[in-house]
This record gives C-alpha cells, sequence and structure tokens, in this order.
C-alpha cells in the first residue's frame, strides 16, 4: 500500500513538474496557425517575439483534416490561432476548439485572427444547396493561392499580433513593412514569369484553383468531380474528355488527390498534367509562402513546356 | 525706257514667281505642318478617346464596386437584423436497414430520424439537443448544456447527454463504423451512455492529450431499468463517474488513444430485486489509427476495441449473488479507396446474471460513401447466442443500411 501510494505521488510530482515546464517556456507569444502558410507569414512579422506552430502539415487535403485529440493541448496554450476562415477549416477545427477550454481564442475573440478579413471572394454560390456537392456558402476559401491575398493575410495577422500585443505593435507593423516589400518584389517577379501561362485552359480536379487562376489569366473549363467533393461517374468523365478536346485544354491540376482520373484523362486527350499544392509546407521547396508561390507558378510552367 | 519697261514686267513677273514660288513653297511647308499637326491631332483624339474609354471603364468598375460595397452592407445589415440571423444549426439524419434474421426473419427497420440543434447561448455556454424518432416513439436523446469559458481548463455539462464513459457508449448509433450497437456495450452498459445529470471535465495541462472527468447522473443507459429517471432519489442511488481519457500520436500517420471508466451506483436495484447493493460498472478502450495525412481520403485503417465490466447483486435460481460480467468488442475497418471501406467486428456479449453464458458474433462490413452525406452499408452477421432460450440473436444475420444526413449534423469531438 505504502508503495503504490508513493509512486502515485511520484506520479503527480511528475505530471506537475511537466505542467510547470510548459508554463516556464511561455516567454514568447504563442501562435497555432491552421495551415503552413499562415505559419510562416506569422514567423515573419512577429520574428523572434512568437513561437508558431501550424496543427496541418501541407500535406492534407483540407477538408479532411484527422481530429487528432494532439491538437487540443496545443490550442489549449495558444495566445492566438491564426485560422483561414471562411469555413476551409470547418470539418475540424470547430470540433478540436470545443475541448480545447482556451474561450481566448475562440471565433469572435480577440485571439481568433481570421485572415479571410477584407479578401476579395471568388465562387460565393447564389444557392446553397447540397445537391451542387459539397459547396462552401461563404465562397472559396483557398485565397491563399493567390500571392496578392499574401499582403492582406500579412496585414490580417499583424493586426490580430498588435490587437492582443499592443506593446509590440510597433515592431510588428515595422516587419509587416519589410514583409510587404518582399512579397511585392516577388509578385512582380510572378508576374513576368507567369506572362505565357495567361489563357491556359485547364481542368482541375476540386475547384481550389479560382484565385490562382484569377491572378494568371488561366481558365478553368471543367473539374474532375462531379460536384465539389463527389467522385467522377463514368458518364461524366466522357463528357469532359469531349469538352477537353473541343476546348483545347492544356494541363490538368491536382493537389492531394489520387492521380488515377488525371493520368487517365491525359491518356486520352494528350493534355499535360500537373500536381500542385494548395497550401505550403509539405516539403523543402515550399516550406515558406514565397516560396510556395513560386513552386506552383514553376510547376506550371514546366509542365506546359513539357506539353 | 524699253530696256526698263522690259526689265519691269520681267522684274514684276519674276517678283510675281518668286512669290507664286514663296506662297507655294510656303503652302507646301503648311501643307506638311498641317498634316502634321492633323496627325497629331488625330493622336490626341485617340489618345482622348482612350483616356475616355478608361475613365468611363474605371467610372463604371468603380460603379460596381460601389453597388457591390453597398449590396454588401445591405445584406450585412439585413443578415444583422434578421430574426433566423439567430437561429441555431439544425440538421437531420436518418438511419433505414433491411434487415433478415434467421430466427426472427426479415423487416424493413426505421431506426431513427434524429435532428439536431446547436448553438451558442451567450459567451459563457453552447447548448446542443438531439431528437429522435424511431418505431419506439419520438425522444429526447440528447438536449444539454456545455460551459465555453470556465477558467483553470475546466469544463461543465448539464442536461441529458451521453455521459463521458467508453468510446462507443457516446456514439450516436448512426456514426457507428457497423450497423448495429454491439450486444456487449447494450447489455452491459445499456446502449448509448444517455443519462441526466451533471459532468465537469479537466484537460491537464501536459504536453500530450491527457482529459479527465468526473459526473453525477440519475442512472447511466439509454436501456437501463434499474431506476426510474422520473424519481428522487437518496444520494446513494445516483451514479457517479470517473474517466481517464488520454491520446499519442506514434508518428505523424499512426496514433493510439487510450481510456478508462468507472461508473459507480453506492445502491442501484433491479426492479423485483429485494436486496440492493452496489454496482460497478467498468471499462477500457483502446483504439488505434493510421491516418496517412497525405492520403486519407484514400486511405487508412481504424482498430478499436472496449471491454467492459458489471459486477453486481443479482437474483439467480440460486438466490441473490454478486456476479461480475466481463464482455467487449473489436472491429477494425481499412479504408480501401475514397468511397469504400471494409471492415470486421467480434462481439463477446455475456448474460449479467450468468456471464458464463454468452453470445459471441462475428461481422463483416462493407460501406460504400457516396458522398460525405449518403452511405449504404452491407453487412453480414453469425451469431452464436447460448444467452436467450430462443436464440434470438444467434444464425445468419444480413443487413442493408442506408444513412443520410440533411444540413449541419455533427456530433463533434466526442464521435471522432
Amino acid at each position: 500500500m505504502q508503495v503504490k501510494r508513493r509512486s502515485f505521488v511520484c506520479v503527480l510530482f511528475l505530471v506537475v513538474l511537466w505542467s510547470a515546464g510548459g508554463v516556464a517556456q511561455a516567454q514568447s507569444i504563442r501562435v497555432v496557425t491552421t495551415i503552413p502558410d499562415l505559419a510562416d507569414i506569422t514567423k515573419q512579422i512577429g520574428k523572434e517575439l512568437v513561437e508558431v506552430e501550424s496543427l496541418t502539415r501541407g500535406v492534407e487535403f483540407m477538408h479532411a483534416v484527422p481530429v487528432k485529440p494532439s491538437f487540443v493541448p496545443k490550442l489549449n496554450r495558444a495566445n492566438i490561432l491564426v485560422a483561414m476562415g471562411l469555413d476551409l477549416e470547418i470539418s475540424w477545427l470547430p470540433a478540436l476548439l470545443e475541448p480545447a477550454s482556451n474561450p481566448k481564442i475562440m471565433p469572435g475573440q480577440p485571439g481568433h485572427v481570421d485572415c479571410s478579413a477584407g479578401i476579395t471572394v471568388l465562387d460565393v454560390p447564389r444557392s446553397v444547396d447540397r445537391a451542387e456537392g459539397d459547396v462552401h456558402p461563404k465562397g472559396n476559401p483557398h485565397y491563399n493561392l493567390d500571392p496578392f491575398n499574401g499582403k492582406v493575410i500579412a496585414r490580417n495577422i499583424a493586426d490580430g499580433l498588435g490587437r492582443n500585443f499592443p506593446q509590440h505593435k510597433a515592431v510588428f507593423e515595422k516587419n509587416l513593412a519589410a514583409y510587404s516589400a518582399e512579397l511585392e518584389k516577388a509578385v512582380a517577379r510572378w508576374q513576368t514569369l507567369a506572362a505565357p501561362l495567361k489563357g491556359t485552359k485547364f481542368v482541375a480536379y476540386h475547384s481550389d484553383w479560382a484565385y490562382f487562376a484569377s491572378r494568371f489569366g488561366l481558365q478553368q473549363i471543367g473539374s474532375i468531380e462531379l460536384k465539389p467533393g463527389i467522385e467522377p461517374t463514368p458518364n461524366h468523365l466522357v463528357a469532359l474528355v469531349q469538352k477537353m478536346q473541343q476546348e483545347k485544354v492544356q494541363v490538368i491540376i491536382y493537389g492531394p488527390q489520387s492521380d488515377r482520373y488525371p493520368k487517365q484523362l491525359a491518356g486520352q486527350t494528350g493534355a499535360a498534367v500537373v500536381r500542385l499544392q494548395s497550401t505550403g509546407g509539405a516539403t523543402a521547396e515550399t516550406d515558406s509562402y514565397i516560396k510556395f508561390i513560386d513552386y506552383n507558378v514553376r510547376s506550371l510552367l514546366a509542365a506546359l513546356k513539357k506539353s | 525706257m524699253v530696256s526698263s519697261a522690259l526689265r519691269t514686267p520681267s522684274l514684276a513677273v519674276s517678283a510675281v514667281f518668286s512669290v507664286l514660288l514663296f506662297i507655294s513653297e510656303r503652302g507646301l511647308a503648311q501643307d506638311s505642318e498641317l498634316e502634321s499637326l492633323r496627325s497629331l491631332v488625330k493622336g490626341m483624339e485617340q489618345q482622348l478617346q482612350k483616356a475616355l474609354q478608361r475613365i468611363d471603364q474605371l467610372e463604371n468598375e468603380r460603379g460596381i464596386t460601389a453597388t457591390r460595397v453597398e449590396q454588401v452592407e445591405k445584406s450585412a445589415r439585413a443578415r444583422q437584423s434578421a430574426p433566423s440571423a439567430l437561429n441555431p444549426a439544425i440538421g437531420m439524419a436518418i438511419d433505414a436497414t433491411a434487415e433478415q434474421r434467421s430466427k426472427a426473419g426479415g423487416t424493413f427497420n426505421f431506426r431513427s430520424a434524429e435532428i439536431g440543434i446547436a448553438a451558442s447561448i451567450d459567451p459563457y455556454a453552447r447548448g446542443y439537443a438531439y431528437f429522435t424518432g424511431s418505431g419506439e416513439g419520438v425522444e429526447v436523446e440528447e438536449a444539454a448544456m456545455v460551459t465555453t469559458s470556465l477558467p483553470w481548463n475546466l469544463q461543465a455539462r448539464g442536461g441529458r447527454f451521453f455521459a463521458d464513459f467508453g468510446r462507443l457508449a457516446k456514439f450516436h448509433p448512426h456514426e457507428y463504423a457497423f450497423v448495429n450497437t454491439p450486444l456487449s456495450l447494450e447489455r452491459i452498459v445499456g446502449g448509448e451512455s444517455k443519462a441526466d445529470g451533471a459532468e465537469l471535465s479537466y484537460l491537464f495541462p501536459t504536453p500530450f492529450f491527457l482529459r479527465g472527468t468526473v459526473g453525477g447522473y440519475n442512472k447511466l443507459g439509454a436501456e437501463n431499468e434499474r431506476l426510474d429517471d422520473s424519481k428522487s432519489r437518496s444520494w446513494s442511488r445516483f451514479t457517479y463517474l470517473g474517466r481517464l481519457n488520454t491520446y499519442f500520436d506514434l508518428t505523424d500517420n499512426h496514433s493510439v488513444e487510450l481510456g478508462t471508466s468507472v461508473a459507480f451506483t453506492p445502491s442501484s436495484r433491479i426492479p423485483d430485486v429485494a436486496q440492493g447493493g452496489s454496482r460497478t460498472l467498468s471499462g477500457l478502450d483502446l483504439t488505434y489509427r493510421y491516418q496517412p495525412l497525405d492520403s486519407t481520403l484514400y486511405q487508412g485503417l481504424s482498430f478499436g476495441a472496449e471491454l467492459f465490466g458489471n459486477s453486481e447483486r443479482l437474483q439467480r435460481a440460486s438466490g441473490v449473488r454478486r456476479m461480475f460480467a466481463p464482455g467487449g468488442y473489436a472491429y477494425a475497418e481499412a479504408k480501401l479507396n475514397r468511397e469504400w471501406s471494409a471492415g470486421f467486428l467480434y462481439d463477446n456479449a455475456p448474460s449479467l446474471v450468468s456471464p458464463g453464458k454468452k453470445t459471441q458474433s462475428y461481422s463483416p462490413f462493407l460501406t460504400w460513401n457516396l458522398s460525405e452525406f449518403n452511405r449504404l452499408r452491407f453487412q453480414y452477421t453469425y451469431g452464436n447466442d447460448n444467452v436467450n432460450e430462443s436464440k434470438a440473436d444467434g444464425g445468419n444475420q444480413f443487413f442493408l443500411q442506408w444513412t443520410t444526413t440533411l444540413g449541419a449534423h455533427s456530433h463533434g469531438f466526442a464521435n471522432r
């Protein structure tokens, strides 16, 4: 009995020590972001004042991120949560915020930074009905694919950090100005680089490339999915091949989906196939927001050159 | 004179000539100048035209933007003022099966239509309710308040809800990976852990997920007939619960979740049994998941197992005796591609009165997810029933299940 009690006290002591360790580390501003792009931009603006972690790694399909209880302690300790909003994280974030016991970062609270504020939203549905598939009532949430929106995201993050830690506002503003200038330079470079993309006709697996297409002048002809979130039927694929041939579609873009249908369609139509990233962070080539956009532009150009 | 006269006209001619020449030269020069002026004016006209067009275009755009801004502002104002803006999220799940059991025959079984309503109540709490209509009538399955801003990592819940016992007991049956509630869960816990009461959860400040729950309820279990929910009782007739739940990521793609629960009733009583006594219901749950992050849409494996034990004084032929009945289930399900998954469920359900007698069943199942909201499932069950004299749960059983969800229907973290 004595031994049991002692071991119980030991375990309790260890748990307390562990928790105290967690508190002792807590000197910088703890920021949790939903995607790596936001983590990178937050790091650029917060620099050494912030300790940033992204919940997803950049390889996930954003509408099927597993609800991992290991995210709960991270959300519990966060000073600030930076999210994309527009319901991009609807299938997993609310379920994690529920047990996280952190009122500061709940939607609508100062610690919840929604980066979609001020974005010109594309693909806002005229009517919301699931007969149209898994539609986003608030519009297309993949706005991070347009680098112009990178500046809006950065501004929202700087505002969010400044709102919660006004004592560092000047530093955030200075870092924001520097990052915005860097981003602007990169945007100018991409606009020159991506000039040949103008007018390129493409088919996408899932309709998440609207912002990218509108920025660089690409034209989407169709989707492999029957409706958002719904796999194609054989009839849909036959009709799509016909349309691709008529419209002379040059490239098929897919993301974290299987390459089965893209390759099948490419075989039938001669279009190029390219896998682009819908968020950064998946590889060393996309480990910053700027590198991620760069990767997408260059990959698409390379695919077109090959075709 | 002549010469001068001659000279004069010649002079005059030459003068006229030179004047004409001058004029013509001048005229030529003027012509080219005019030409250049004309082209200049033309160019300017074109530029002006372009500029005007651009101005028109810009004004147009500004007009569109202004109209758009106005529309957005109006709609935002309308949304803010519309009474429907504060309506909660509403959704429904419909679950029906066609069944064929070798002992009981076939039936179309309308299992449930479950209406869910959820919304924030105020900055301090959120509320949710599930009303379930089935062949047995309509009942309030859950209707509870949960705090959202208690300090010290605490969260309180009150009302009617699925108590934090085990894992599957908190699932609404349409969310299972297979068709039926395992008999072990049904007999030992009483199906879902439905309870009227209050709970307090604590999230430990550890780097990994560790959560503890304590609760007090009238009774625990949707099909628990031991006590009457509507009557007041002494403190010893309530059920008290304790649970610890933890989770580890083994790697990015592999994870393990563990939980242990105990529900203790100091004085429980089975109807028609004079002698009461304490009842201890215990549970151990383990879930392993393989979720390859880059292909969760197409691949995955989950293994879930739970052990239950019930210890209480029960009426037997030989008199009233304390019996311990252990049982449990285990299942594994693999995702074959985006739409299809297949699995197997083993269930071992004892008789509470004679734990030596068991119903064991083996169920392979195949699920077709037409979309996220529409699912067909085929299940075959072979049961070996040594508990019921009629062998009702034994033999060959076939199920075809159709489950759909409408609107916003989510059971959140508990049904992950």
